[in-house]
């Protein structure tokens, strides 16, 4: 009767995942229940200018510290449709490898410029475009020495569409031992943004990062 | 609106990650997690009966999963859930989304909602419930739905039959009491990892 799907794997040196990974398969959806595990989120996200550009804490202030750095990319359904009108979330750490929030205790520097905290939203094409500040990498397990490597957090959440992801840097020497990446496997360079230069801009560089939203992570078709 | 059977040029999905430890809390200022009051302040409400759903998430040890992002959807008093596809269908609810959203501090939550009912015009109608998504660190999004202990709709609900019976129990939120003003209570543990894990369910898809 019972029809299983994946067996969730659990990330090596990682406590969290370790006490919350489940250890059963996971349960197949019958046909019948499937449309209703596709929740759809009202739009009811006020932005305000300026969000999308996390280097400066408000149109005029100053910079923050570190590389500022533009991130573009499309965001489309596993059919190449666009997703548009998505609400992107986006936060990452500031150049010293620290987050704004009040339960990172890891006591390293600050930037009273930098919050770390975006938002923006796809147009009708699925394209998106923010600017933030290079982050550093942190070490995340001081008892095991490990690191987390640099690295973007970003949901996206528009219609039923529903992704939260990572967008690393290629060449960052703690990828490799990442253990998130290495659950990913070779299938870990779809997380890395492309660079591309910003000759005229004001930007230490360009990284183009196209998200794609399949698997279990439906997405509803408003014009089909 | 499913894809099932479109099987051409698929593109290779972005992999999903975890939350991780700093989803920014700010983020959900907008969020709300009283379903009853789709705008702050106004008279108006939905039908259906006013209930309130407090629960916990527990890791392997039975600890409390601190810092994860919860989202709640279900369906209206009578059964219709509010997609793009149903905004101008006659048993819509206007007054009523079935979305919440909410980042848990120390692992507990608290949702006012209604009791959703049975879409009866469905072939296979669904016994009431809510599917909640987890994000949490160190794991990507996991989902299930939650249903009311006692409704009779259960011993029909295809999701419920589709596993172990033993199973089945563990999806099922509790009465509890009433609240000061009268609405009643449903209590829910739900357990990431271990003993008596919450069954997790997955898409066809993957
Ligand atoms: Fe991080």
């Amino acid at each position: 009767m019972t029809r299983y799907g994946r067996q969730i794997e659990i990330g090596p040196t990682d406590n969290t995942s370790n006490e919350r990974t489940p250890r059963n398969r996971l349960h197949i959806i019958p046909e019948e229940a499937r449309a209703s595990f596709a929740p759809y989120a009202p739009y009811n996200y006020g932005i305000n200018p300026g969000e999308a550009d996390m280097t400066r804490l408000a149109p005029g202030r100053p910079r923050a510290e570190g590389d500022p750095i533009k991130v573009i990319g499309k965001i489309t359904d596993e059919f190449g449709r666009p997703i548009k009108n998505s609400l992107i979330e986006i936060w990452n750490a500031n150049k010293y490898g620290r987050y704004t929030h009040i339960e990172d205790h890891s006591g390293l520097a600050l930037d009273p410029n930098f919050l770390g905290i975006g938002r923006t939203l796809t147009d009708q094409n699925g394209h998106y475009e923010f600017w933030t500040i290079r982050p550093g990498a942190y070490l995340a397990r001081p008892d095991i020495n490990r690191w987390r490597p640099k690295h973007i957090h970003m949901s996206i959440r528009g219609g039923s569409s529903r992704l939260i992801t990572q967008m690393y840097f290629k060449g960052d020497p703690h990828n490799d031992s990442d253990p998130m990446r290495i659950l990913m496997g070779d299938n870990f360079d779809k997380n890395i943004g492309i660079e591309f230069e910003t000759p005229d801009e004001d930007f230490n560089c360009g990284y183009k990062f196209d998200i794609v939203i399949g698997g279990r992570n439906p997405t509803f078709f408003e014009d089909i | 609106m499913t894809h099932s059977n479109a099987k051409i040029n698929r593109l290779t999905p972005t992999n999903e990650d975890t939350l991780g430890p700093y989803y920014p809390i700010s983020l959900c200022d907008n969020d709300s997690m009283d379903m009853t009051e789709i705008r702050r302040g106004i008279i108006l409400e939905p039908r259906g009966e006013k209930i309130v759903i407090e629960g916990c998430i527990k890791d392997i040890n039975g600890n409390l999963a601190n810092g994860c992002l919860l989202e709640f959807w279900q369906a209206n008093a009578d059964g219709v859930y509010r997609t793009p596809l149903t905004e101008t269908h006659p048993k819509l609810d206007p007054w009523f989304n079935g979305y919440a959203r909410h980042r848990t501090k120390d692992g507990n939550f608290s949702l006012k909602t209604i009791r959703p009912g049975v879409n009866t015009d469905l072939d296979h109608p669904r016994a009431p419930n809510i599917t909640l998504t987890i994000f949490s660190d160190g794991i990507m999004r996991v989902v299930t739905q939650l249903f009311f202990d006692g409704d009779p709709a259960n011993e029909n609900d295809p999701l419920l039959l589709s596993i172990d019976k033993n199973l089945r129990e563990r999806l099922l939120m509790k009465p509890a009491g009433e609240t000061d003003n009268g609405l009643k209570i449903y209590k829910i543990d739900i357990i990431m990892a271990g003993d008596n894990e919450t069954p997790f369910f997955d898409d066809l898809l993957s």
